[in-house]
């Protein structure tokens, strides 16, 4: 019997790393979804193990495999992907094939936030956070920690406050330390929490969605859209409802592996990255001042890519 | 006497330009720096404000360069925004460091009156005359459109070229002889070779291909080092990309109250040194069915920040993306190419959509 063909999309972000397996009609066969933990061969090495343990070898072969996310390149060299891509095609391509009719997504991850706006299906504008990560997962967890709470449990605890604190906003920075003075004045926790809470969303229109017309419907999505907290505050600022999909924090992956399988080149997966042995190394050129710091990636010992040079001097072959 | 040995902050290509006029009108030599590399940068950055734009810190650091290179005379352009007040600061910043150089900045002669910048010039060749001065100059301008004219073919097509690297080496080439140029004989012939050669590349080019207009501060939107290539990079995925913003257009062919007519619906009035000239070609680019904008500036530039609404409402009146970037001394590549990637990902699927 012919196995049917199927597509791998990983999605390596800095705090978390996802990854899915979909048939040819973009149903997800088999998801994994754990946190990076500052090493991202590790994990992807990891999330491979618990989707091969998923997924259903007899019927099907992967056939295409692509990596998002801020390691997309370290790990798409890993897994030999053949479909390398930048998050914000892969969440927009996720994300409307899913929602057909969507108009704006929010997106809100680790250290990074985006707002993609749709027409017809198709992109039309984005716009990413620059120069700083003020209003992210990372702010959002850092501040779970000084609070002493879990970062799950962030969502449920702002629910519960009857008057938000109000934080400001501007900058991570200052928002930490007006955090800490609205704690030593004595304000209750649940309080707090929802005024980070709106802290982040506020953030998130000011910088990110400035200018941009946010009609709906609108997805929110991101490791951020978990906490229902945050859901609150940005459906009370945009006057709108909001749509949480349960799957959210799979788009990129998804998008990923629907762009593998359309890429139209066929390359057969095996999960045998998941047993080599990864090692990276970084060299300074030095060929000119510019001195490029290389990353070179090494397969069992043997290099098999490496990038960072501005210029042809810096080119490091891999070895055939 | 002997002679003054000159140098200028890199500034893209147009160094060529000034080191041809230094030669021919000056009667000095002139001290051409090596390009600008992350090096450059440091050093500049080391001896800044830390908040001042990156234009700053790249000039300073090309400075100290120069310096580090035996020129004893340094020439400080002027300018409209901050850039009027840079020239004093680095001078500032050089004497403290202990270095040695006669230092002419040229805001200090920017009066209104052209006569002014004949004392600054002066001050290099005492025995210049205006007739010689007149001459060379208009020379030197000849150059400096022949320079940017080819530098706009070049974005426009290289990104089709069926051999890799075609059009870089005969670009390269034509720097080569403008660097060597000593008469408006050799500008010319420079010329016209370069013409010929750039026809002869063969090119595959889509009948519709994709289109990027880049608008933006003037020295980030010129200089390649400043904005990491993004012409390049953008160039290189397969897209024409055009850009106004040059010494020719801004200074040499620019009119203003002219351009200004064509914005009234936008804006009535010039808002700082290169908003009219932004708006106008972000205009002309929605209008012309480009399909995306980028625009660029060095983090905290104000004028720039000030006519970043007046594109969201171009872009919104004409349905056209606009990219908004900002680079400073720690603006990192990989980020760069994400957005860049992905700008022309949307571009490139929405255009196929049509």
């Amino acid at each position: 019997m012919m196995k049917r063909q199927a597509y791998l999309g990983i999605d390596i972000g800095s705090i978390s790393t996802k990854g899915v397996i979909i048939d040819e009609k973009n149903k997800i066969l088999a998801s994994a979804y754990i946190w990076t933990e500052g090493d991202p061969i590790g994990a992807s090495k990891k999330l491979l193990h618990l989707l091969e343990e998923q997924f259903d070898k007899e019927h099907y072969q992967i056939t295409a495999a692509g990596t998002t996310g801020s390691a997309r390149k370290l790990v798409g060299t890993m897994i030999g992907a053949g479909t390398v891509k930048n998050e914000i095609t892969a969440h927009a391509v996720g994300t409307t094939s899913l929602h057909p009719d969507v108009r704006t997504i929010l997106e809100i991850g680790g250290q990074d936030s985006k707002i993609i706006l749709v027409e017809n299906g198709v992109a039309v504008d984005y716009a990413m956070n620059t120069l700083c990560a003020a209003g992210t997962g990372a702010f959002l967890s850092s501040q779970s920690k000084r609070l002493g709470i879990d970062v799950e449990d962030f969502g449920e605890i702002a629910l519960h406050s009857q008057r938000p604190a109000r934080i400001a906003a501007r900058c991570t920075v200052f928002a930490e330390s007006d955090l800490v003075h609205k704690i030593q004045m004595g304000y209750a926790k649940e309080d707090i929490v929802a005024g980070l809470c709106q802290a982040v969303a506020e953030n998130y229109l000011n910088n990110v969605g400035k200018g941009k017309k946010i009609l709906s419907p609108v997805v929110f999505q991101g490791g951020v859209s978990k906490n229902a907290g945050v859901v609150s505050a940005m459906k009370k600022a945009l006057g709108c409802d909001i749509l949480v999909d349960e799957n959210g924090h799979l788009m990129g992956a998804l998008g990923i592996a629907i762009l593998a399988g359309r890429s139209g080149s066929i390359q057969e997966f095996d999960f045998s990255a998941e047993h080599a042995a990864f090692q990276t190394r970084e060299v300074n050129c030095g060929r000119c001042p510019n001195n490029c710091e290389i990353i070179c990636v090494y397969r069992d010992g043997k290099l098999i890519d490496s990038w960072g040079n501005r210029c042809e001097k810096g080119a490091l072959r891999a070895e055939k | 006497m002997s002679q003054k040995k000159v140098a200028f902050p890199r500034f893209g290509n147009y160094n060529l330009c000034i080191k041809y006029f230094v030669e021919q009108a000056l009667n000095a030599e002139y001290i051409l720096q090596p390009l600008l590399t992350q090096r450059t940068l440091e050093a500049g950055a080391r001896y800044s404000p830390d908040s001042v734009c990156a234009p700053f810190k790249t000039c300073l650091g090309s400075l100290i360069d120069a310096l580090e290179a035996g020129a004893d005379t340094l020439i400080m352009p002027p300018g409209i925004c901050r850039l009027g007040y840079y020239g004093e600061l680095h001078e500032q910043i050089l004497r403290d460091l202990g270095y040695e150089f006669d230092f002419i900045n040229l805001s200090r002669y920017s009066t209104g009156k052209p006569k002014d910048y004949l004392k600054a010039l002066k001050r290099i060749d005492p025995d210049l005359s205006a007739a010689h001065l007149a001459r060379v100059g208009a020379e030197t301008l000849k150059m400096l459109a022949h320079l940017d004219d080819t530098e706009a073919e070049y974005y426009k097509n290289c990104g089709f070229e069926v051999h890799h690297e075609d059009y870089h080496k005969t670009w390269s080439r034509f720097l080569a002889a403008m660097e060597t140029a000593q008469s408006l004989h050799d500008i010319e012939q420079a010329y016209s070779w370069v013409k010929q050669a750039f026809s002869s590349i063969p090119i595959s080019k889509p009948a519709f291909p994709l289109r990027v207009g880049v608008v933006g501060e003037y020295f980030t939107a010129v200089d390649g080092f400043s904005n990491h290539f993004l012409e390049q990079k953008i160039a290189d995925m397969g897209v024409e990309v055009h850009r106004f913003m040059s010494v020719t257009n801004r200074n040499l062919r620019y009119h203003g109250k002219n351009l200004q007519i064509g914005i009234q619906d936008y804006c009535c009035y010039e808002m700082g040194p290169t908003s009219t000239a932004n708006i106008w070609a972000a205009k002309h680019y929605a209008s012309h069915g480009f399909d995306g904008i980028i625009h660029i500036k060095s983090a905290d530039c104000t004028p720039e920040i000030d006519i970043m609404p007046v594109l969201q409402n171009i872009s919104a009146d004409y349905k056209i993306p606009v990219l908004y970037l900002s680079f400073d001394s720690q603006t990192s590549d990989t980020g760069l190419e994400t957005r860049l990637e992905a700008f022309y990902d949307m571009i490139r699927i929405r255009k196929e959509g049509k």
